[in-house]
């Protein structure tokens, strides 16, 4: 297991040189000169060249290469280009809410799209479950900007039963009042294709010779479904799901940005608008890496789960 | 934590104005700022020494941390400036519990911060290449790295402890203009000092208010700045001349003043105690809060103008509410531009002039300001717009929409149409026009006018997607060849529109690159004259200029909607001052109870 453990974390560091480097060059080959905007409306040559100078991208490109392999192993991003806050402490103030938006989120949807999913699987071909992978294909089929437009207007502007917008710096206020109406707008959209692909996973469990045995034995249906077929199809569920971790880190910036919940999808959007390399950079590679551990992380759940894996 | 105050809450209820930002504030150290949000944050933190009437229109300079107007001699090139006694900076903990007063020799240091390339201040332009001895200063600097702030130079002479004495290269009539803005708003330097590196998050000024809490890009607070003067609120009427947004009738302008005057006069600078302020980008949650009575004030959003007014005027379900509009013209312009360098387009060639007066004539501006800007735009020809000195709204523009006449030029100067029904060069080479707009949903509809517009011609339409910076960058560079542009006014003055065409600020802001020897020794001339009739004259000369040479078509100047809830006193909008908030009041009877 330990070596298994060494040599996976071995293969991150190639992979994440790579992402590196395709961030590095893609910045800089169509992200955009921050320098124009950072000038103001009337600026000189000379200023333009003094802030490109201060920012260092008028460096070679080699020297620019190193400080940001340098900034990624001591996690130090620097600051924001267009508003000089520090980038750590951007991640780390606007993380919190979009975590509390979107961990609620993924609980619930997990739970929802599962149950459902059991529910569904255990009347295949019936009108319930026809009728609700219809109903899915078609609220999966709908922008969740509509909803979101849709939602805001009806459950908190016409109907008063949510505010409009808002956060507050108290983590019980937000889960209970801000945080509701969002989550459950984002649990619209999302909740679909996760039902449909985790009835396909628990459909392939259902057909399984072993659940056949267990009804010989006379198992009942509601142990069978939940103790030996979730306990099978959770492998492809967990892999889903922590698939899904890493975009806990870039947040979810139209919910962020229409009940103004100060999260990081909001500010990584902001910077690719004002080409604010170092918040770009550093979302970048946080992302990478918490994909990587995401994958380490499943793998590693998978013997859990199934002691028959050998990861060796 | 600088000046930013602990929340402590009054026993007695205090006045909370709600409001909210379209966009995230960038920091609050005004010689970094160049957005108009924080821009309007800062107007309530610092001071400038001039600052604009909140009631007169024309707008008209006042003192603010000046005790009076300056007195300029020498031709427009020496300014004394005296300053008020008694104005404090907020508390803070620099100040080790010390009343600090803004001093003349503060003044002289907030102007130097512009200069040092540390700072790289969008609002340099100001005062860069003007004062006497400044602009070494900031050479020096890029030279060692170190901006020498000891340094006395003979353009900014502290005469004593309020009197400063402003040395000119050269005249300028508008110096005052620049002692106006926001961004000058005097900072003391031991708080620059002490927070340096972090200046953005202390805001240290001797505004009406300092800053409270704030969660970046989500809320700020502002609260009463506990050593502000005392001032009363003491503005007169003095509307003249019509205002195109409210129906071109002064009475009713005055009438809406006496309003305001009969709210506030007399009352203490400032009455509310709390500024609340959320930054909220989407304008439908913005729209919905301000219906629910969330938000004392918002600027409407083109989009959602058909949902509150017919016409100019408020539905009669708001007028109901008791909910009031306040109209009036932005001091900006939208205008078209074609690059004057461009191997295609540009040139001083009978044909191609022939051909971008052609390009301009088939603009249809008020399909634009129908569909693209929902009724909320004027049609507008001249550079300088309304409300703004030098502005003519009696020109007549020669490049008006006639795209039959526009089709005549060009069979005249021999655009021959080709077999695909396309007109072609007249050398028969192809023919198209690339037009630059960003990714945004409206940039999209303007694509889709300009190909209307160019397939009224039968000239191919080519679109060239960039994003912002890379448009700026573009057009910096002379390698945009047409694009509809926009500028709003930093000062109230035709200067800061008609410099848009000057030849050496090509690369600069004079995205049409455009250098004529008689325009550039024109507008040189107006340099050197104060506001007047004469200068005027030429600005005349100038804007047909632009049009006879096809280099520009002015098109709209945009109208600003804002609604504020009946219970918000003495609001008037003001197209100059980015925020008027420490002139309001709140009538707290009124606002509904939670």
């Amino acid at each position: 297991m330990i070596a298994y453990l060494m040599r996976r974390i071995w293969q991150m560091i190639p992979t994440l040189l790579g992402v590196v480097l395709l961030v590095f060059f893609l910045f800089n080959w169509v992200g955009g000169d921050p320098a124009y905007v950072l000038a103001g409306k009337m600026a000189s040559p000379e200023d333009i060249a003094n802030i490109r100078h201060q920012l260092g991208i008028d460096r070679p490109l080699w020297e620019q290469l190193w400080i940001f392999i340098r900034q990624i192993v001591s996690g130090d991003f620097g600051d924001s280009w267009s508003t000089h806050e520090p980038v750590s402490q951007i991640f780390r103030t606007r993380l919190g809410p979009s975590m509390t938006l979107l961990i609620p989120l993924m609980i619930l949807e997990t739970a929802v799209a599962v149950l459902i999913a059991l529910l569904v699987s255990a009347f295949r071909g019936s009108l319930l479950d026809r009728s609700l992978m219809v109903a899915s294909t078609m609220v999966m089929s709908i922008s969740l900007l509509v909803y979101i437009i849709v939602g805001q207007y009806v459950f908190a502007s016409v109907l008063g039963w949510f505010p409009v917008k808002g956060w507050s710096q108290q983590l019980s206020q937000n889960l209970t009042t801000y945080a509701v109406l969002p989550v459950l707008l984002g649990l619209l959209v999302s909740v679909a294709p996760s039902l449909r692909l985790y009835r396909t996973f628990i459909l392939d469990e259902v057909g399984q010779d072993y659940v056949r045995t267990a009804r010989a034995k006379g198992v009942s249906e509601m142990r069978i479904l939940w103790v030996h077929v979730l306990r099978n199809a959770g492998i492809p569920i967990v892999t889903n799901l922590l698939m899904g971790l890493p975009a806990l880190l870039t947040g979810a910036f139209l919910l962020e940005r229409f009940f103004a919940i100060p999260g990081i999808g909001r500010e990584i959007i902001l910077a690719v608008e004002r080409s604010d390399f170092p918040i770009i950079k550093a979302a970048t590679v946080y992302v990478a890496m918490a994909t990587l551990v995401a994958n380490l992380l499943g793998d590693m759940l998978y013997r859990v789960l199934d002691p028959r894996v050998n990861l060796d | 934590m600088g000046c930013v105050a602990s929340l402590a809450y009054a026993a007695t209820p205090e006045k909370v104005l709600h409001l909210e930002l379209s966009a995230a504030e960038t920091g609050f150290d005004p010689v970094a700022t160049s957005d108009l949000n924080t821009a309007a944050i800062e107007q309530q933190l610092f001071e400038a020494l001039l600052t604009y009437d909140y009631l007169a229109r024309p707008v008209r300079l006042i003192p603010r941390l000046a005790a009076t107007m300056p007195v300029v001699t020498d031709q427009g090139k020496t300014w004394v400036f005296t300053l008020k006694k008694g104005a404090y900076f907020c508390p803070d903990p620099v100040f080790k519990g010390q009343l600090r007063e803004a001093t003349a020799q503060d003044v002289v240091y907030t102007i130097m911060r512009f200069m040092d390339p540390k700072n790289r201040s969008p609002y340099k332009f100001l005062v860069d290449g003007k004062i006497i001895g400044l602009d070494e200063l900031g050479d020096e600097a890029r030279k060692s790295g170190r901006f020498n702030y000891d340094a006395s130079i003979a353009g900014l002479e502290v005469l004593d402890r309020y009197t400063l004495k402003i040395r000119l290269k050269t005249t300028d009539y508008n110096f005052s203009h620049a002692m106006a803005q926001p961004m000058y708003g005097v900072v003391a330097r031991e708080v620059i000092e002490a927070y340096a590196g972090d200046t953005a998050s202390h805001p240290v000024g001797t505004g009406p208010y300092r800053l409270g809490r704030w969660i970046r890009s989500s809320l700020i607070e502002l609260e009463k700045n506990p050593n502000f003067r005392h001032e009363l609120w003491d503005f007169g009427a003095t509307h003249s001349g019509s205002d195109p947004a409210l129906g071109s009738d002064p009475k009713i302008a005055n009438s809406e003043d006496a309003r305001v005057i009969a709210q506030m006069k007399g009352k203490t600078i400032p009455q509310i105690d709390r500024i609340d302020i959320q930054v909220i980008e989407e304008s439908q949650s913005a729209w919905l809060s301000f219906g629910k009575g969330e938000l004392d004030m918002i600027g409407l959003a083109g989009q959602f103008s058909p949902m509150a007014l017919t016409g100019d005027r408020l539905k009669p379900a708001l007028v109901q509410r008791g909910i009031r509009l306040d109209r009036l013209i932005d001091p900006s312009i939208a205008y078209y531009f074609i690059n004057q360098q461009d191997p295609v387009l540009g040139g001083m060639s009978r044909e191609r002039i022939a051909l971008r007066r052609a390009i301009f004539m088939a603009q249809n501006d008020e399909e634009m300001i129908r569909v693209i800007y929902k009724g909320q735009a004027f049609r507008n020809a001249y550079p300088i717009p309304d409300g703004v000195e030098g502005s003519d709204p009696n020109y007549r523009s020669v490049l008006n929409y006639n795209p039959r006449e526009a089709n005549h030029l060009l069979d005249q100067m021999g655009y021959a149409k080709g077999p695909d029904g396309y007109r072609r060069l007249p050398d028969g080479k192809p023919l198209s026009v690339r037009y630059t707009t960003s990714l945004s949903s409206q940039d999209r509809e303007l694509d889709e006018m300009m190909k209307k517009s160019l397939d009224r011609l039968s000239i191919h339409f080519e679109s060239e997607k960039l994003k912002f910076p890379e448009i700026i960058k573009a057009e910096r560079q002379c390698r945009v060849q047409m694009r509809l542009s926009g500028w709003i006014a930093d000062y109230p003055d035709g200067d800061n529109f008609m410099q848009l065409w000057y030849g050496p600020h090509i690369h600069e802001n004079n995205g049409s690159c455009y250098q004529d020897p008689v325009w550039d020794r024109l507008y040189e001339k107006t340099l050197t004259m104060p506001a007047s009739l004469q200068r005027d004259k030429i600005y005349r000369q100038l804007a047909r200029l632009l049009e006879l040479n096809g280099v520009t078509k002015v098109s709209t100047s945009h109208i600003r909607n804002v609604l504020s809830q009946p219970w918000l006193l003495g609001y008037k909008a003001h197209p100059i001052l980015p925020s008027v908030w420490s002139y309001l009041d709140i009538d707290d009877t009124q606002r509904p109870k939670p």
